[in-house]
């Protein structure tokens, strides 16, 4: 049962668990059109997060989830399916 | 690249990481002195292991020299690799980001791989499912890994490699590093760390019949001895930066020594009596690359790796390969304070080479105290001796040798 959508702060903070880079949830939100890379996080980094939010939410993300280019495209896959499922 | 001819390959930074000391100076105090620091190991996990002696680097803390984001998807070997390059780079001076990126290459040398990491991730599959392995188990354990991450890392985007070629591949590194200096490359980053004392790669390592499995740290690694039983395993390494000769002058960069010749061979896993001819023909070989006779070597930094076969085989291919000279060259085995850091165990020996030649002294080999082979090694305490040239040994459990002959560089580096 999914309670509530992956906010920018959990991605922040599954970007710093996953992935070991700092950012600033609101700074995330602000950029979120800017591409995964200006945080520097890499394919295999969010391919990580991917794995750690379909284990936390126990549902699979679409293949291209880990292609996502940027935080507001992959929130709003990760919560359209999420949403879909529930 | 530059279209000039290049000149030798001079060492101009080393950087350690190693058990007896955290940083190059603290390595040679301990060194010089012929501190032992084998232990029993304390690593969580270990203690039902056979495997009871090793050479741990304690208060080692990787967060504070390195970012999260690289620890996060690197295995302990990576962490002491990237920790001795950034020191190596600064010791050269030449930190913080290149002017040419590809100028810069590196080259590292492994042979345990990312045990722990792996290990960690290996556990996750089999204990919670494949969806909990965290995608940098793709690349973590991997012996390029830490040749990658120093890439990375540093901005450094000239010819880079990896050797896995055995223990004696950590000098086969610094070979490669050379050459790429010679081929028009103008800085190397080379060497090699490791990390086998996590419990998944001691395991891998207790089929190995040479493997040292005393609980007496005075008493678990002695070569040369009547008592040799075997090796003892360690961790860290060192990496060095090569440059060519001419750059580093016009920089103003000190030349601390110089690699002058190199040969490797090989003569087949734990053929312990047929590597004396192998080391003997890698002497030979590396001599005749440095244009180097062998009354000239002036200390052998053996391989010295504990088990009686081996140990009669480097004798006799000392005393093969440098003749009568072979019986009076001051020889040491300053690794037996330490441990045998697989391939990063040369690369130490080298830096040891170059720290003796700068400070006049022959290290002493720990814990060993009486010989059974016709060697001048040198025990209890420093030699002080005026060292020109030294010649570095390495055989492989797997049964490469190699050997590396160093030059003596500017007295102002001393």
């Amino acid at each position: 049962m999914i309670t509530s959508e992956v906010t920018f702060d959990e991605l922040a903070s599954l970007m710093k668990q996953a992935a070991g880079i700092t950012v600033d949830p609101q700074e995330l939100k602000q950029s979120a059109e800017s591409p995964f890379d200006v945080f520097g996080l890499d394919s295999l980094g969010l391919l990580g997060i991917v794995g750690e939010l379909e284990n936390r939410y126990g549902t699979s993300l679409p293949p291209d989830s880990e292609r996502c280019r940027t935080p507001r495209e992959f929130l709003n896959l990760v919560n359209s399916t999420l949403t879909a499922g529930a | 690249m530059s279209n000039r001819r290049p000149g030798r390959a001079a060492v101009t930074g080393i950087g350690v990481v190693a058990p007896n000391g955290l940083r190059t100076d603290a390595y040679w105090k301990s060194v010089r002195e012929g501190l032992s620091v084998l232990d029993l190991i304390s690593r969580e996990g270990c203690d039902h292991l056979p495997l009871r002696v090793a050479g741990e680097v304690r208060a080692f803390d990787p967060a504070a020299l390195i970012e999260d984001r690289f620890l996060v998807q690197t295995d302990r070997f990576s962490h002491f690799a990237m920790a001795a390059a950034a020191l190596a780079l600064d010791d050269a001076g030449l930190g913080g980001e290149p002017a040419d990126p590809f100028s810069v290459g590196v080259v590292t040398a492994a042979g345990s791989g990312g045990g722990e990491f792996g290990q960690r991730e290996l556990q996750k599959l089999w204990g919670k499912g494949s969806k909990f392995v965290g995608p940098y188990q793709s690349i973590a354990w991997f012996y390029a890994a830490s040749t990658g991450q120093i890439s990375i890392r540093g901005g450094l985007k000239g010819p880079c490699g990896v050797v896995a070629s055995d223990e004696a591949g950590g000098l086969d590194s610094l070979a490669h590093a050379s050459r790429a200096v010679g081929r028009g490359t103008d800085v190397m980053v080379v060497g090699a760390t490791e990390a086998p004392l996590a419990p998944y790669s001691m395991v891998c390592q207790l089929g190995y019949p040479e493997l040292s499995t005393l609980d007496d740290p005075a008493r678990a690694y002695r070569p040369f001895t009547e008592k040799a039983c075997g090796f003892v395993p360690a961790e860290g390494g060192a990496l060095l930066v090569v440059e060519d000769e001419d750059r580093a002058r016009e920089r103003g960069a000190p030349v601390r020594a110089f690699v002058a010749g190199h040969a490797a061979t090989f003569t087949g896993a734990s053929r312990w009596a047929e590597s004396r001819e192998g080391l003997a023909r890698a002497i030979r070989g590396a001599l005749d690359e440095a244009g180097c006779a062998p009354e000239e070597i002036d200390v052998v930094f053996a391989d010295a790796l504990g088990v009686p076969e081996a140990d009669r085989a480097e004798a006799l291919a000392i005393a093969d390969a440098l003749g009568a000279h072979g019986t009076r060259v001051p020889v040491t085995a300053p690794k037996t304070g330490i441990g045998r850091a697989h391939c990063a165990a040369p690369v130490l020996d080298t830096v040891a080479a170059v720290l003796a030649m700068e400070h006049g002294q022959v290290p002493p080999t720990p814990n060993v105290f009486d010989i059974c082979h016709d060697l001048d090694l040198v025990m209890s305490r420093a030699r002080p001796a005026e060292l020109r040239t030294a010649l570095v040994l390495s055989r492989g459990l797997m049964g490469s040798n190699a050997a590396l002959v160093v030059r003596r560089g500017d007295d102002s580096a001393r």
